[in-house]
């Protein structure tokens, strides 16, 4: 019995089983042609990583992995919230505040406290008009300082018109500045 | 076998994240003005109170403080100790949210002799930050004032008192007693003074915008 669907197979079979001839120079072509795309990158590390970045990847992780991941990140965002430097919103605009101290016989007084590292060579105050009145303006944001000034370099003097600081530890006076949020 | 390039980039970036981590954790360059015995204690303390999330600045300010002055090493440790503890105190009188100048207030106000009850008090009655009125009753306590009739007067402004009028009722306690009354009786009068200006004024008072 004649089969028409045997006849057309074994021709395409046949077609199939024949050589193909190719350009002897095919594969000198396609090899510098791949080395001509690569060759800058593969260069340096920063070229292989700049790749890497700029092509998408799938990431596979074990639930453990995951998890893992997850903690790391959390530490890290807590970490970074603990620094005790950064206040609250609405407690970091900082106003300027003058020192004045009226102290006829200093020859050098400095401004010391927690806003300057109680350094004292950060803040010294200038003779302003008279001989005997010394000022020094500082921008503080809010919050409660502790300070003195720090006269000739061998003396302590409270701020006779600030607060005084109980300090049963250091015993030299000092006073405190409370600086609020809103209009104090 | 050389690992994948993606587990190497990983591993780099993992890396880089901890060391940067671990360099904001050294020591705070400021505390080398500490002399070589007492700037280990002192950086332990510091990194306790990290440790707990309390703020570590007002401790290197205290230690600063001390070595400026010329206080002697177990001096320093000691106030630094003590003012740890006073702000894990504070955080607990005031909660997790309190700032660190509120945390550094309040532990003002508790070396004064106020209680974690006032402080815990003082948080239920306003909603604007307190560094003020737990300065002010720190500030009062210093000036004499017993440390009850001093909280109960910064309790009762507290809930309506601004800032500014906190300030200046101080002042007015302070400028009594320099002229001779009695402390307790001076915190008195010029609570009431104060209070009543609320009655006089309270229609007139102007809001601030976004606050209650």
């Amino acid at each position: 019995m004649f089969d028409p669907m045997d006849d057309a197979s074994e021709r395409i079979a046949r077609h199939l089983r024949r050589a193909v001839r190719i350009d002897p120079a095919l594969d000198e072509r396609v090899m510098r042609e791949i080395t001509a795309l690569s060759a800058p990158d593969r260069a340096t590390w920063v070229g292989q990583m700049w790749r890497w970045l700029r092509r998408p990847h799938q990431i596979t992780l074990t639930p453990l992995g995951g998890l893992a991941a997850a903690a790391t990140l959390a530490a890290v965002v807590i970490l970074g919230r603990m620094d005790s430097r950064p206040p609250a919103a609405r407690e970091t605009e900082s106003r300027a505040f003058q020192f004045v101290l009226i102290a006829p016989r200093a020859t050098r007084v400095s401004l010391v406290g927690d806003f300057n590292d109680w350094d004292a060579t950060r803040t010294p105050m200038s003779r302003a008009g008279s001989k005997a009145l010394w000022t020094a303006v500082v921008p503080l944001e809010p919050g409660r300082y502790h300070y003195a000034f720090f006269v000739d370099g061998s003396r302590w003097l409270a701020d006779p018109s600030a607060p005084v600081a109980r300090d049963e530890d250091y015993g030299a006076p000092s006073s405190v500045l409370t600086v609020g949020g809103g209009g104090s | 076998m050389r690992p994948p390039f993606t587990a190497r980039v990983l591993a780099l970036l993992a890396t880089m994240l901890v060391a940067g981590r671990a360099a904001a954790q050294q020591l705070d360059p400021r505390l080398e003005r500490l002399d070589p015995a007492t700037r280990p204690a002192v950086a332990a303390l510091v990194d306790s109170a990290r440790a707990a999330s309390l703020p570590t600045e007002p401790l290197v300010q205290r230690a600063l403080e001390g070595a400026t002055k010329r206080a002697s090493g177990e001096v320093i440790v000691a106030a630094v100790r003590r003012l740890a503890v006073d702000l894990g105190r504070a955080r607990e009188a005031l909660g997790s949210t309190a700032s660190p100048a509120e945390l550094s207030a309040g532990a003002a106000a508790l070396r004064a002799g106020a209680s974690q009850t006032t402080l815990a008090e003082l948080r239920h009655a306003r909603r604007e930050p307190l560094i003020v009125p737990l300065a002010v009753l720190a500030d009062l306590v210093a000036s004499g004032v017993p440390v009850d009739s001093a909280a109960a007067a910064v309790l009762a402004l507290s809930r309506q008192a601004r800032d500014a009028e906190l300030v200046e009722f101080r002042r007015a306690v302070e400028r009594d007693i320099a002229l001779g009354a009695p402390p307790a009786a001076a915190t008195a009068a010029a609570a009431t003074t104060t209070m009543a200006s609320y009655g006089v004024n309270a229609g007139a008072r102007p809001q601030r915008p976004g606050r209650p």
